[in-house]
């Protein structure tokens, strides 16, 4: 029997098909029992249900600001990710050809990011149809933005100037690169302030924690494999990992207060939280799993910590406390381990 | 004897190290060549260059008398390389992954020849490749690098993680493709191998060839392995010596 039966044959979207069918084969192995995938089901039922109120409760400007963020963030992820996957192809795949030709290139570019506007689009439209025209081209932006910037910095990682992007990941996990992201972040409210006014700046304020959140908390799975075969404790990991972090949160969120007021405090503080909440899962994971598998559980727990936030906050540090007392048992166990 | 690659003084560069310098050598049709040095010496680094995962950052690449230096598709579309077997994906059973690469299983049999039974392919295709043992995921990236039907080929390593007879099998196989015509270039580490199977190769020592190996020499050092061995070992010190 052949694999790709009905599917057409020819080099022309080979990559494409590559990645579809690993994607295709873990999720069918995740999802092999029907009780995952009805779990999975209630579960996405749950998250569209609560973003199409949260949304609806907003008023438009809001709600747009938010999503046109949030696909922001969504495209900045898959085009670095994306830039990733073609650079693995062109190093270390078995389709190299295939990755190093420009057509072939833009077929598998656009391929994937079509799927995540489909994607996106189909979630705007059951959640608040309006919003299309906020989500979709903060996506393309946040998509080309992510891939310029990913290839970027790995262009040299054949060519010699990998240490680039190597002492930018370092350098941001300094505890300068806190300090600067927060005076970057209090400069660019005091500027956006002559020109935007209450709601729209906090979300503004939420945009900018967020990305710098996510800067300044990036997680080298490598580096934290070595770390755990070498004998550190998770909690020795996160702490140096979360430096840079915590001064921001410790800079920006005080200063906010005084200079702005207590909903910009609590919207950098809260984003602050969540964006070390998911550094921490995400070290705790890759000492348990490998990247792409631990990438795929901190996913779907971040869904659910989301979903809890949104429909039963009180339990939210209950439902957290729990999730990481297990990742923390899971990973003890991990130190010294060669797996 | 026709040169089909034909390198002059290329060099390569790596995260801002010039890991391979100013190097030639010259690979005939038909023909086994073999790469040896010691871990860090630029063999990995000059084969993905040759194979076009990697720039080259100076020289010339002339294959088939076409200069490829800066054509790095052109030299990925001529070669077929084995990628690291680490890097196979654990989602993909052995089949799977060698209909991608090379199409249909069937017609991708004829150009795997001799080494579809001495890879034990048959066993593998229904296997996850996360089950799969080293030998057994390094036995499917050999496979690869034959499955679109290139007739050069790039391997790195091919023996290791294998068994001593299935090393032994691919060794034979191998050379019976050789002797038909393939152009074959290995990295190895084992001078036993260079010795009887490769035709003529190069020692790398810190990224310059220490060493040409002719096929008068290597023809002698089939008859001698073990004095072979020894000047080969005295040569990679002297080379690596501070």
């Amino acid at each position: 029997m052949s694999l790709i039966a009905g599917e057409r044959a020819g080099p022309a979207a080979r990559l494409f098909r590559y990645d579809r069918r690993i994607a295709a084969n873990v999720a069918r192995a995740t999802f092999s029992g029907w009780h995952d995938r009805l779990i999975a089901a209630t579960m996405l039922l749950f998250a569209l249900a609560a973003a199409r109120s949260w949304l609806l409760d907003r008023t438009w400007p809001i709600a747009a600001w938010t999503i046109f963020g949030a696909g922001v963030m969504i495209g900045l992820t898959a085009g670095r990710r994306i830039a990733v996957r073609l650079a693995f192809h062109t190093f270390d795949g078995p389709l190299a050809a295939d990755a190093l030709c420009p057509a072939l290139r833009k077929r598998y570019l656009i391929a994937w990011f079509a799927i995540g506007l489909t994607l996106l689009a189909i979630f705007t439209v059951i959640a608040r149809p309006s919003l299309l025209i906020a989500i979709l081209p903060g996506y393309l932006i946040g998509s080309v933005v992510g891939h310029v910037t990913g290839s970027l910095s790995l262009a040299g990682f054949g060519a010699g100037k990998a240490g680039l992007g190597r002492m930018l990941r370092s350098w941001i996990q300094r505890p300068g690169a806190g300090i600067v992201a927060a005076a970057i972040l209090l400069l660019s409210l005091a500027f956006a302030a002559q020109y935007l006014r209450g709601d729209a700046l906090v979300v503004v304020a939420g945009i900018e924690t967020a990305l710098s959140g996510l800067a300044l908390t990036i997680v080298d799975d490598g580096s934290v494999r070595f770390q755990t075969i070498a004998g550190r404790g998770a909690w020795h990991i996160i702490g140096r990992q979360a430096r840079g972090a915590m001064l921001f949160v410790g800079i920006a969120t005080p200063v906010c207060a005084v200079a702005f007021g207590p909903a910009f405090a609590a919207v950098v503080a809260a984003t602050s939280i969540g964006a070390l909440l998911l550094m921490v899962l995400r070290t705790l994971a890759y000492r348990i799993h490998g990247k792409g598998f631990a990438d795929f559980i901190v996913s779907i727990l971040t869904g659910l910590l989301i979903l809890t936030a949104f429909s039963m906050p009180i339990l939210l540090p209950f439902v957290g406390i729990a999730i990481l007392w297990q990742f923390q048992r899971r990973s003890a166990a991990r130190t010294w381990l060669l797996a | 004897m026709n040169p089909i690659i034909d390198l002059t003084a290329v060099s390569i560069d790596r995260s801002g190290e010039r890991v391979v310098r100013y190097v030639d050598l010259t690979a005939i049709e038909g023909s086994w060549f073999g790469l040896i040095g010691a871990n860090g010496s630029g063999k990995t680094s000059l084969l993905r260059a040759l194979a076009g995962r990697l720039p080259f950052a100076s020289g010339s690449c002339r294959i088939d008398g076409v200069e490829m230096i800066a054509d790095r598709l052109a030299r990925a579309t001529h070669f077929g390389f084995s990628p690291p077997a680490d890097t196979l994906p654990d989602g993909l059973r052995g089949r799977e992954v060698l209909e991608l690469v090379g199409g249909d299983i069937e017609t991708m049999w004829p150009r795997l020849g001799p080494l579809r039974e001495a890879l034990g392919l048959d066993a593998l295709l229904d296997r996850w490749i996360g089950d799969c043992s080293a030998g057994m995921r390094q036995r499917i990236t050999v496979a690869l690098a034959f499955a679109q039907g290139h007739t050069r080929v790039i391997l790195d390593e091919p023996f290791n993680w294998l068994d001593p007879v299935a090393a032994f099998d691919l060794r034979q196989a191998l050379r019976a493709m050789v002797n038909n015509g393939l152009t074959l270039m290995t990295a190895l580490h084992d001078l036993g191998t260079l010795a009887v199977a490769c035709d003529s190769g190069i020692m790398l020592a810190g990224g310059n060839v220490a060493m040409g190996l002719d096929s008068r020499l290597l023809e002698t050092a089939a008859q001698d392995p073990q004095a072979f061995e020894r000047q080969t070992i005295d040569r990679l010190r002297a080379a690596s010596a501070p």
